[in-house]
């Protein structure tokens, strides 16, 4: 029974800084209709960010969340600007933003790769190797650390986006992006302000990520599927539903890697991205997915 | 009498596709309600979504109270005091009908007077008032069209675009319609609608034009459109007397 | 005030504008073209008589290759429209298959190399059947799935030598024509694979296939069965790929996930149908000599395999922004494509 318990509290953990990785994913997804998947490189520039500020000045990653999510922010808008700006007219609008951002993908791990090389890389504060013991079970301090801090970004997320007025047109271009427009909403600003929180929160979750998993540039065509199938499974573009997901599938893949093998723990994600998509394609909390 | 828009010599189409209008001219009088008319493919919608600066003009130039505003972004054109209500009616489906209701206030600074205005569409629209809370996406055809005609009410403009407003609704709710656009008018809206019942669309207005071919072949009093058996012939769909 | 009205024109105008608005369309394709180029691939490997060609031949052949891959993944992605991000899966089916039946048998790849066409075919052809219910995003998505997963499984899998993979015997011949047979083993290959993507853009299969890629519900509801055409048409893109996959194994003497299941494989084949014009014929040939022209340049003068990660990308995102419809796509739209080009 503890074991059990065990796994679920260190799949939790985990689903908590999952959940981070794959909210701006989701959010860009649901206002813009682009699946980023550049946004796993995001995350590991944003773990760059993180892992130099502490090797450097012994800066702790936590702390340096919010310089990693600024500096992002910024990368965000100006690749947007860019490149994403002008493809909003484009009759093949969905196939062309994905073409692109598997481009940029390769741009950043090509420039990550030759900068710092693809050697495994981890940040370590005092914490990281710490756990805390409640009777049979452990936490990992760092995990838990993380995963608090990566909710709090999500609780401040969603505030924004229910209670402001940039949040109440933001959520309007996701429903309707005409009839966003037709009620006086820039939806030009929005997107490029989207999309940079987007990248801003994948600096936020590369932050977290530089201490709980060892990270290097390639890794992220790995990650693109699994945080892809955190998103597919709570519904594209669905905060809530990644979320849940992230929990959900963070967990599964705690107790993969516990009887199973953890070799075969990222597995989970792949197939369980193939079960969902031909299941239930539009995820658990999601409207049926367009196509255009 | 002072034109409170003007559309000159307009061409424009969709992406690298042909042009749609084409060389379309159009004046609008303040404080009438003018309806467009004109077999499908015509250019109307077209035209619309031209004005509301959802569509870049190829040459030509929309002006509103004397000032170009062709080349300005929808909400800013919106900000200027034109409304437009599309054919599908752009609403918020997964939101409530409050909550659509105060999108159409988006562009109003002050939450104190938005909430004000809101609560009074609801009062002038009992319909809506009783389903405030719930999904518009739930509400029925006809009540959706009221939803976007009532939302136009909340930030007042000078004029408001309506596309099809009778679309896919039954005779007896077209009516109900028609009032809402009078009250509009009385309320000192300038209406500019486009109607594909060309009969009904030209029965409820003051002034009509006659689009075809993405060109304005004719301008008048509603009623002179109405009688003249050439536009029966074509575009009313009578027999013409002569043949 | 009123502007006059023109009945009697106004139906003749109609009329008229209809027919300006029809595309004229209608060209003539010249055989000698692709002819001559074939000639000219048959006979290169007669420099090899003066020796020191070799990187001439491997560069030939590392061409040939990439032409048979982007001509074949421009079946699926091209003419049917659906964007596969994670094809070097046959690319590897095919090389551990035909490898493996080397290693054990000593049977060489030339000979069994259509055999792992098929293999990657039927392969496909069950893929197809789960990924081909999706469509746009959602199927590129589940492409790049596919290829981790193969990758997890290629890594784990002992009889196949796991990450390590299994190394191949050579053939027993003399440095100088050792390239020589794998060469035109790839020629034929592309040959092939072009000449198949040429009658399938002539055929009713292919029309079949474009009215997939421009709308699928109209086509299915226009009696077209798409999903048996989308499988088909995965099952045969997927062919040339595993020949070529077997080829390259014994060519480079030893097969291993790394060298199969790279992304970069995959987003080369991509690109270079991109860059020349999906959805053509010659499209994927120019793309493919035009990406391992300015890759070598760039090797040449950059080194590392990082900046050429970095390098394709940027490639890319400029094919994609300024010639969405590649190069041949483009030309061909702007009525400037040369004739020699044209083989539609």
């Amino acid at each position: 029974m503890a074991d059990i318990v065990q796994v679920i509290i260190l799949g939790l953990a985990l689903g908590g800084v999952y959940a981070l990785m794959a909210s701006g994913l989701t959010l860009v997804f649901g206002v813009m209709r682009i699946v980023n998947l550049a946004h796993p490189i995001m995350i590991i520039a944003g773990a760059f960010v993180s892992y130099w500020l502490f090797t450097l000045y012994g800066l702790d990653p936590i702390v340096s969340m919010p310089i990693a999510a600024i500096v992002m922010f910024c990368v965000g808008i100006i690749v947007y600007k860019l490149i994403f700006e002008r493809e909003a007219a484009s009759a093949k609008y969905s196939e062309m933003t994905v073409l692109l951002t598997f481009a940029v993908a390769m741009c950043f791990d090509g420039l990550l790769g030759t900068a710092f090389s693809n050697t495994q890389r981890i940040t370590s504060p005092f914490y990281a190797t710490d756990a805390i013991f409640l009777g049979d079970v452990f936490i990992p301090t760092g995990q838990l650390y993380a995963g608090i801090a990566s909710l709090t970004v999500i609780a401040a997320l969603v505030a924004f986006l229910q209670f402001t007025r940039f949040g109440y047109a933001i959520r309007a271009t996701t429903q309707n992006r005409d009839a966003a427009q037709l009620m006086g909403v820039n939806v030009g600003l929005v997107s490029i302000i989207t999309f940079g929180i987007g990248v801003g929160l994948a600096g936020a979750a590369g932050a977290l990520v530089s201490f709980v998993f060892s990270f290097f540039p390639a890794k992220h065509w790995e990650w693109i599927a699994i945080l892809m199938s955190l998103v597919v499974l709570g519904g594209m573009g669905k905060l809530a539903g990644a979320i849940i997901g992230a929990l959900i599938l963070a967990t599964l893949a705690a107790f993969v890697s516990t009887y199973i093998g953890t070799t075969w723990s990222t597995m989970t994600f792949f197939l369980a991205l193939f079960v969902i998509l031909l299941v239930r394609p539009q995820g658990l909390f999601g409207d049926p997915l367009e196509e255009s | 009498m002072a034109k409170l828009l003007e559309v000159e010599d307009v061409v424009a189409g969709y992406g690298r596709g042909p042009d749609i209008l084409t060389g379309t001219t159009l004046s609008v009088e303040a404080g009438h309600v003018q309806c467009i008319i004109g077999p499908n493919g015509a250019g109307k919608s077209t035209l619309m979504k031209a004005i509301a600066g959802l569509l870049p003009l190829r040459s030509g130039a929309i002006r509103f109270n004397g000032e170009r505003i062709d080349g300005m972004r929808p909400d800013q054109i919106l900000r200027k005091g034109i409304c437009f209500v599309p054919q599908e009616r752009a609403l918020f489906g997964k939101m409530t009908v409050r909550e659509n209701l105060r999108m159409g206030g988006f562009i109003l600074d002050d939450p104190r007077a938005l909430g004000q205005r809101i609560d009074a569409v609801l009062e002038a629209f009992p319909i809506l008032g009783e389903r405030a809370t719930q999904r518009a996406g739930t509400l029925s055809g006809g009540q959706q069209q009221m939803l976007a005609m009532a939302r136009t009410l909340i930030v007042e403009p000078e004029i408001v675009m309506l596309d099809e407003p009778s679309l896919g609704l039954a005779p007896q709710i077209v009516e109900q319609m028609y009032d809402i656009v009078h009250m509009l008018r009385e309320k000192g809206m300038t209406v500019l609608l486009v109607e594909q019942n060309a009969a009904v669309g030209l029965a409820n207005a003051d002034r009509g034009s006659v689009l075809d071919l993405g060109k304005t072949l004719f301008e008048g009093p509603a009623s002179e459109i109405l009688s003249d058996p050439r536009i029966q012939e074509l575009y009313l769909g009578k027999p013409s007397q002569v043949a | 005030m009123s502007t006059q009205l023109d009945v009697s024109g106004v139906v003749e105008a109609r009329k008229s504008r209809e027919e300006t608005l029809a595309t004229t369309a209608g060209a003539g394709r010249q055989a000698w073209v692709p002819a001559t180029l074939l000639a000219v691939l048959v006979a290169l490997p007669a420099v090899q008589v003066f020796d020191g060609f070799n990187y001439v031949l491997h560069l030939g052949l590392y061409a040939l290759m990439y032409i048979a891959m982007s001509s074949s993944w421009n079946i699926l992605g091209g003419y049917t429209g659906y964007i596969s991000l994670g094809h070097n899966v046959f690319f590897c089916i095919g090389g551990y298959f035909s490898g493996m039946i080397l290693a054990y048998t000593g049977i060489s790849t030339l000979i069994t190399a259509p055999f792992a066409g098929l293999v990657a075919s039927l392969v496909g052809f069950g893929i197809g059947f789960i990924t081909l219910r999706m469509r746009g995003p959602t199927f590129i998505i589940s492409s790049i799935a596919l290829l981790m997963v193969a990758r997890i499984l290629f890594d784990n899998w002992n009889f196949v030598g796991g990450a390590n993979g299994v190394t191949l015997p050579q053939l027993t011949i003399d440095v100088q024509w050792a390239k020589i047979p794998y060469y035109y083993a790839m020629l034929f290959i592309a040959a092939a694979a072009v000449y198949c993507s040429f009658r399938i853009k002539h055929s009713k299969f292919g029309l079949h296939l474009r009215a997939i890629s421009q709308d699928e519900v109209k086509a299915e509801s226009a009696g077209i069965n798409t999903r048996f055409y989308k499988m088909l048409a995965f099952a045969i893109s997927a062919f040339f790929v595993g020949m070529a996959g077997a080829v390259w194994g014994e060519y480079i003497t030893y097969i291993r996930p790394s060298i199969f299941l790279i992304i970069l494989i995959a987003a080369n084949m991509v690109l270079m149908s991109i860059l020349g014009g999906k959805g053509t014929v010659a499209g994927p040939i120019v793309g493919t000599v035009l990406l391992i022209a300015f890759n070598e340049f760039f090797v040449a003068t950059l080194g590392s395999s990082e900046i050429n990660i970095f390098a394709t990308g940027l490639v890319m995102i400029v094919a994609l922004l300024y010639f969405p419809n590649g190069i041949v796509g483009t030309l061909a739209q702007k009525k400037k494509l040369p004739r020699f080009l044209d083989w539609d």
